[in-house]
């Protein structure tokens, strides 16, 4: 049972754990300050969070690095540091295994969507009528319901798809006028 | 108009089909692959032809915030009506899910409150007979 201090405590070492930076506190620490043992930490934290600390700890740390291949002009090593990685090689061969292109590739793909200088693309943080959008018109989704509301929603994507990857709706809109 | 679908956010949309199939045991409806994400959702065995639940990725910053804040605050992101609720407490509960407290008589409902490892706090509710 999640008791409220139990849940407090946990929401808190999460935050720690999305610390990035090499300096951030060890799992053992977080732990600690958690007023749990590590044992016991990483057990309550995955059995509320689905997964462990550690794993928690490096989808934040790719997170942020993705964020950084898009905005700064940080070099990949840059990044690798930034975000708490000690070794480029271990970091660029799990970014490629979780990411699915390596570091550099990512950066040149998700820059060529971007369309306002400084703004992230929508597509690294979609909401879900976002990717309802862009579905493919020949989707079995749309099929489906062919005809009704669902057609509507098929030309929306159709058109968008016909409006080029306008992945931002205010770039969108500035096109479009 | 109708209303069809609702979506949760979830952190990880592996994690919550997983969570959301073989855990609650909800079925799979959609998975289409758009760009870096999925279009996920999944529909109750007892209700296939009632809502749809997108598995939504919270990627977005303003989405984290609303549901880590949500969460922190002990506030539910939302409800799913259960016949038995006591049955299944039981049984999520054996399969490791983790409550945040025995099912409460809350007026004209029953109430349990589970965390779904996506990052939400969920409520299952048994209407009451009256």
């Amino acid at each position: 049972m999640l008791t409220r201090t139990g849940l407090t405590r946990l929401c808190r070492a999460r935050d720690q754990l999305r610390e990035t930076l090499v300096s951030a506190l060890s799992i053992e620490e977080v732990a600690r300050e958690a007023s749990m043992s590590p044992y016991h930490f990483i057990r309550r934290f995955d059995e509320l969070f689905g997964e462990t600390p550690h794993q928690y700890r490096t989808r934040a740390r790719l997170e942020r690095a993705k964020h950084l291949l898009a905005l700064s002009d940080y070099s990949v090593t840059n990044v690798c540091m930034e975000v708490g990685f000690t070794s480029l090689g271990s970091f660029s061969r799990l970014f490629t295994q979780r990411v699915g292109a390596p570091p550099s590739a990512y950066r040149k793909h998700i820059r060529s969507q971007v369309q306002i200088p400084a703004a992230l693309p929508q597509v690294l943080f979609p909401g879900c009528l976002n990717l309802m959008a862009r579905l493919p018109a020949d989707c079995a989704i749309f099929k489906k319901h062919r005809g009704g509301r669902s057609a509507t929603l098929a030309e929306v994507s159709t058109s968008v798809a016909a409006a080029g990857p306008a992945e931002s709706d205010p770039a969108g809109e500035k096109e479009s006028s | 108009m109708r209303i069809k679908l609702t979506s949760v956010l979830v952190d990880d949309q592996d994690k919550a089909l997983k969570f959301y199939t073989d855990v609650l045991g909800f079925v799979k409806k959609h998975d289409v692959p758009v760009g870096e994400y999925r279009w996920i959702t999944v529909v109750s065995p007892e209700g296939p032809d009632d809502l749809e639940l997108a598995l939504e990725p919270n990627a977005n910053p303003a989405a984290k915030t609303y549901q880590e804040a949500l969460f922190k605050q002990r506030i539910p992101l939302t409800a799913f009506e259960v016949s038995d609720l006591d049955a299944e407490f039981e049984r999520l509960r054996a399969r490791g899910v983790v409550f945040t407290g025995e099912p409460t008589k809350a007026g004209p409902v029953k109430i349990a409150v589970l965390s779904d490892t996506c990052g939400n706090l969920i409520q299952l509710y048994q209407p009451l007979e009256t």
